[in-house]
């Protein structure tokens, strides 16, 4: 009995551990006041922050997920920023991505540790944006700047009527593809979803995958997947009324193109994770591949020897061209001690002077800048190689990455999952989904 | 007088053995207190705290708020949770006879080598325990690339079909529980190796005199006589895989189409992306009853064996 006791003792250890899991972002959990339950105002939060003011110097923390000449850029900024402002410390903090969106961030704010300026994605803007982390920098946009940047891109960065985020970059989708194999095939770079389905098919050979869209499940599927559900007309809410739409026809259609490009050969799994890579085009390994403007400096630099060339997204009959237009966004921690310091930091980094953003859109990477001086000051370098086909044939039919809560990039995920790989019917996966997303938009009172 | 000191003797004797036991047990306290501390601190205070959490609405940036048994009340008509459930009993399936009948055999087999083949067996089967999980997960990973993988190489080679493995639901869960029992297998076999060192030679030798083969020895007394650790191996690697998580997260991130999306994954998924931290710890809380009723249930059946 004895031993028993000892047993279960050491069952109650073991099963402790997955506890321990959840456990682990709650740091501070227990000395969160819970009768400050009802004050989500960000004004009276009297957060601490791992930042402090010494000596009259104010320090800043500065977080990103960049890697290789991004990341180099990045790092930059702080040296640079010491010329204007001594008087203030910024420190630069690099993480791999996945981490980043994966857990750092989200434990750090917990444990009221967070950064003081923060890439964020249209993935996970929404929630940084309604819980008030995120710092309002309305104040700080002169009208000037508001004329500078594109509307639509203000638009992205605005809730409630305040402007939570500076927009730094603009990406586009597009379909790159193998120009040799395409010759050797005797086929045309595909227009439409039919000869996309049909070079899906003809392009597969042995070991080299003829269309890598992304097969795994998440925020990057669903950015890749809204253009071809856009192209039918559709969309998954409407945003004015906030009512979910994701039924009929163009839904059934685009989640049953996916499905079509599995069973015609497109890899249902990649050994690099983030088809965002364009690595297995480059060299080779791939006939085509969605990816976005970020690609062309990757391929100028490291697959020169590849045949490359790039296209529109391939629309369907009757249709009409879509393309998302994604980017991450920076953000100030409006719970710092040092947020004003902080909100100048990044003001000066992205929305002043035409220099800085223009190195990061045209020779770090390649992206469009939301702000009209940026794209006049670099006008030339836009039609530069491939970069001409997203000028002149593919930014008109941009539309912005949509800001969705994960409940309902997890429905459309869901959908589009079940139709690629569990041979789903569209019509009730579209349903199931559109159903979960009507449900959740009952009770969901933030911002979209 | 001679009464007297006798009686101080004994006393003296009774006092002395007395001190020593309390000093014997301050020692024993003192040498597990890093242990008892540890174990406190870094598991039994983060449940506590994860309890706390579960009976409040918590998304990380805002302050809680205390919400009763609300959490409790959603997963029970949450069913992607009793999907996750579902699939990580199946997986349980697959991994645990697989690493039990594994291991067992691989033990027997090294076992019967002679010499110093032995420890050479021995350490090889050990070799892959001692590979971080991610390290081998990423191999795996590429090994079983649908596109450019090895083993699909070797299958096009001898004329065989390719397969998905990691991308085709059907196919996923079982690769998983395959890579896992990989890397477990050589530990277990060598819990199974120690214990049947201890079988008395002797019991051998009167059953092959007698006549006895190799599958009368082994279901007569190999097997039997391995019942504790029998016991011991069921119960840790059933556990282990209620506890399955970087082999997913590395793998297939859940999915395709949710196929090896497990509870744990599934938790984690729910505090680090949907930012839903009352709710995965109210989760994760009916995952320890799941387990600890589990478990229960095994430490029943097994004691019930002994017993006979």
């Amino acid at each position: 009995m004895k031993r028993n006791m000892q047993r279960l003792a050491s069952l109650a250890v073991a099963a402790g551990l997955v506890l321990g899991m959840a456990a682990c972002g709650s740091g501070q959990s227990a000395s969160n006041d819970s009768s400050k339950a009802t004050n989500t105002s960000n004004t009276t939060n009297t957060a601490v922050n791992s930042t402090e003011s010494s000596g009259g110097k104010s320090k800043i923390s500065f977080w990103t997920f960049h890697t290789n000449a991004e990341k180099e850029f990045m790092a930059s900024l702080p040296e640079k920023y010491k010329a204007v402002n001594p008087n203030v410390e910024v420190t630069y903090e690099n993480f791999p991505e996945s981490d980043y969106m994966g857990t750092k961030l989200t434990t750090a704010f917990a444990a009221n540790a967070g950064p003081d300026v923060f890439v964020m994605s249209p993935g996970d803007f929404l929630k940084y944006a309604n819980s008030g982390v995120a710092k309002d920098l309305t104040s700080y946009f002169t009208d000037e700047m508001k004329q500078d940047f594109l509307p639509s891109a203000i638009d992205a960065v605005t809730v409630d009527g305040k402007i939570v985020a500076i927009p730094f970059e603009i990406e586009l989708l597009g379909l790159y593809y193998n120009k040799d194999m395409f010759k050797a095939a005797g086929l045309e770079a595909p227009k439409t979803w039919d000869e996309l389905i049909n070079a899906t098919k003809k392009l597969k050979k042995g070991d080299i995958a003829s269309l890598i869209v992304e097969p795994s499940k998440g925020y990057y599927q669903n950015f890749t997947w809204y253009p071809f559900l856009w192209q039918t007309g559709a969309n998954v809410i409407d945003s004015g009324t906030k009512t979910a739409t994701f039924e009929g026809e163009g839904v059934e259609k685009s989640l049953k193109l996916w499905g079509d490009l599995i069973k015609a050969g497109a890899p249902s799994k990649l050994s690099i994770p983030l088809t965002n890579e364009i690595a297995l085009l480059g060299s080779g390994k791939a006939a085509m591949q969605v990816c976005g403007t970020w690609a062309v400096a990757s391929l100028e630099n490291n697959y020169q020897d590849t045949n490359i060339g790039l296209v529109p997204l391939p629309v369907p009959e009757g249709g009409k061209a879509a393309t998302a237009a994604g980017g991450w966004k920076l953000m100030v921690n409006g719970k710092s001690e040092n947020s004003d310091a902080a909100a100048k930091f990044a003001m000066w980094a992205f929305a002043e002077d035409t220099s800085i953003p223009l190195e990061w859109c045209t020779k770090v990477k390649f992206a469009y800048s939301p702000r009209k001086s940026v794209i006049e000051a670099g006008k030339d370098i836009y039609t530069k190689g491939l970069r001409e086909v997203f000028t002149n044939q593919i930014y008109d039919s941009a539309v912005g990455e949509p800001r969705y809560p994960s409940e309902i990039v997890n429905a459309v995920g869901d959908a589009l999952q079940n139709v690629m790989f569990n041979n789903g019917d569209p019509k009730s996966e579209a349903k199931k989904a559109n159903d979960k997303i009507a449900d959740f938009l009952k009770t969901y009172n933030g911002a979209m | 007088m001679n009464n007297l000191s006798i009686s101080t003797m004994t006393t003296r004797k009774k006092y002395g053995i007395k001190s020593k036991k309390v000093k014997e047990n301050l020692f024993a306290y003192f040498m597990l207190a890093p242990d008892v501390i540890g174990i406190a601190l870094f598991i039994f205070v983060p449940i506590l705290i994860a309890l706390y959490v579960s009976f409040h609405d918590w998304n990380v940036l805002e302050p809680m708020k205390y919400i009763g048994l609300e959490n409790y009340k959603n997963l029970l008509s949450d069913g992607q949770w009793w999907h996750s459930v579902w699939t990580t009993l199946l997986y349980t399936l697959m991994f645990v006879p697989m690493v039990f009948c594994i291991s067992l055999l691989l033990a027997v087999f090294v076992n019967s080598i002679p010499g110093s083949a032995q420890e050479f067996f021995r350490t090889l089967y050990f070799i892959p325990y001692s590979i971080s999980t991610v390290v081998a997960s990423l191999i795996w990973r590429f090994m079983m690339d649908p596109q450019r993988g090895f083993i699909n190489d070797i299958l096009r080679a001898i004329g065989l079909p390719a397969q998905d493995f990691l991308g085709n639901p059907k196919q996923a869960l079982f690769c998983i529980a395959f890579i896992s029992a990989w890397m477990l297998i050589g530990y277990y076999s060598i819990i199974f190796l120690a214990a049947l060192k201890d079988i008395p030679v002797s019991y051998y030798e009167a059953a092959y005199l007698d006549g006895a083969n190799f599958f009368h020895v082994f279901k007569s007394i190999t097997f039997p006589l391995l019942k504790e650790v029998n016991t011991f191996v069921l119960i840790v690697t059933t556990i282990a895989s209620f506890q399955v998580f970087d082999q997913i997260k590395i793998l297939t991130n859940g999915g395709p189409a949710d196929a090896t999306n497990v509870s744990v994954y599934y938790i984690y998924k729910n505090a680090f992306e949907y930012m839903k931290v009352g709710y995965s710890s109210a989760l994760a809380f009916v995952l320890f009853a799941i387990i600890f009723v589990f478990s229960l249930i095994q430490l029943r059946i097994t004691k019930g064996n002994s017993d006979e």
